[in-house]
């Protein structure tokens, strides 16, 4: 184990378990997509048994870290597959924003006939390309209902930018936090940190009330390609935001037990950079599905 | 005013690239490179957060709004 070169992982049953995790989460959600009824409580088991295996291979990781059990080399592997998993989260919500992209700026107006487009307005009779386009095309034709006119909007002053400022703060604090673990001043850390992990669950509670609002409204994720890419990018973010709040928490828990020091706290760093996304890709949302 | 808001969102990505590099490279000067990264990506998005909201109040930017209420 002392060997600086190469560290080689003792033999784990963890991966087997994941799995089956991951086999049993989606036999569950398949099955639920097509309405059988043991379909919902497989996928539950399978996101249990998922959980489980998180728990457990990251508990012998720490467990092993703590030990003493890993080298500079293995300090490297770790930094490169965080990087490796950064980039494909930035590649993740690239998609979506391109979606947005692609759909508000592109598909839309030439569905109405826009650039070279002069024939399709004729494939769905009254289309108007207008955004945010809530139902599709094809169907609100057949149905005979207006195509986003019986909607209007409101303004933005309300939930979105209280939501924004207390993500934007959470990332001040968790700086804060940051800047207390590597002068050394635990307590601080430790505030700062409960600071941050009490903002992103009032975002969460507040999300979950905006939901309930745009849902009561009538914007539905079958609201045309407006309410698709909406509640998928804020739902993937909402996804995010909880992940973080429980890495935060494991971090918090972390410190308490005396992991960290001033030279190696890798697993910090992660996680803060980690939410820092969450907070920018927040801001990114908030511009470009509530602002401009 | 727009591009303006989005080469500003775009300067924070940047800083945030480089956090990752201050994450890949470790040690002192990493750890050092990541901390200065972050605490300029914050700075930065309150900046932008507090000219966002100053913009709609003088009517610089209109907001798209997004709660889509029934009209009837």
């Amino acid at each position: 184990m002392s060997n600086e070169k190469y560290y080689v992982p003792h033999g784990t049953y963890w991966p087997i378990i994941g799995s089956i995790g991951i086999s049993t989460l989606f036999i569950g959600f398949a099955n639920q997509m097509h309405d059988v009824s043991w379909g919902w409580p497989v996928m539950v088991l399978g996101f249990a048994i998922i959980a489980f295996m998180m728990f457990g291979w990251l508990g012998t990781v720490v467990a092993e870290s703590v030990g003493g059990m890993y080298n500079s080399q293995v300090d490297k592997s770790f930094r490169w597959g965080m990087s490796w998993f950064i980039f494909s989260e930035v590649m993740f919500f690239a998609a979506f924003f391109g979606a947005l992209l692609y759909a508000r700026v592109l598909s839309v107006p030439w569905l109405g006939g826009a650039d070279n487009n002069m024939f399709t307005p004729e494939l769905w009779e009254g289309f108007k390309a207008t955004w945010p386009l809530i139902s599709t095309p094809g169907e609100a034709g057949q149905n005979g209902v207006a195509f986003s006119t019986n909607f209007k909007l409101v303004d933005t002053w309300g939930l979105p930018a209280l939501n924004t400022g207390l993500l934007l703060t959470s990332g001040v604090t968790l700086t804060y936090a940051h800047h207390a673990l590597r002068a050394g001043h635990r307590d601080a850390l430790m505030g700062w940190m409960l600071a941050t992990i009490a903002l992103g669950v009032v975002f969460l509670g507040f999300q979950i009330t905006e939901y309930g609002h745009a849902y009561h409204d009538g914007l539905k994720l079958t609201s045309g390609i407006y309410g698709s890419t909406f509640y998928l990018l804020t739902g993937f973010h909402g996804f995010h935001v909880t992940i973080g709040v429980i890495m935060l928490t494991v971090i918090l828990y972390r410190i308490q037990k005396g992991h960290f020091n001033l030279e190696n706290h890798f697993a910090f760093e992660g996680v803060a950079w980690y939410w820092h996304f969450v907070d920018v890709v927040w801001l990114g949302l908030f511009i470009f599905v509530y602002w401009i | 005013m727009n591009l303006f808001v989005i080469a500003i969102l775009a300067l924070i990505f940047v800083f945030l690239g480089s956090a990752v590099i201050g994450l890949l490279r470790g040690g002192k000067a990493g750890s050092d490179r990541m901390f200065k990264a972050l605490r300029m990506r914050i700075i930065l998005s309150v900046l932008l957060f507090a000219f966002l909201l100053l913009a709609g109040f003088l009517g610089w930017i209109e907001p798209n709004g997004f709660n889509l209420l029934p009209t009837q």
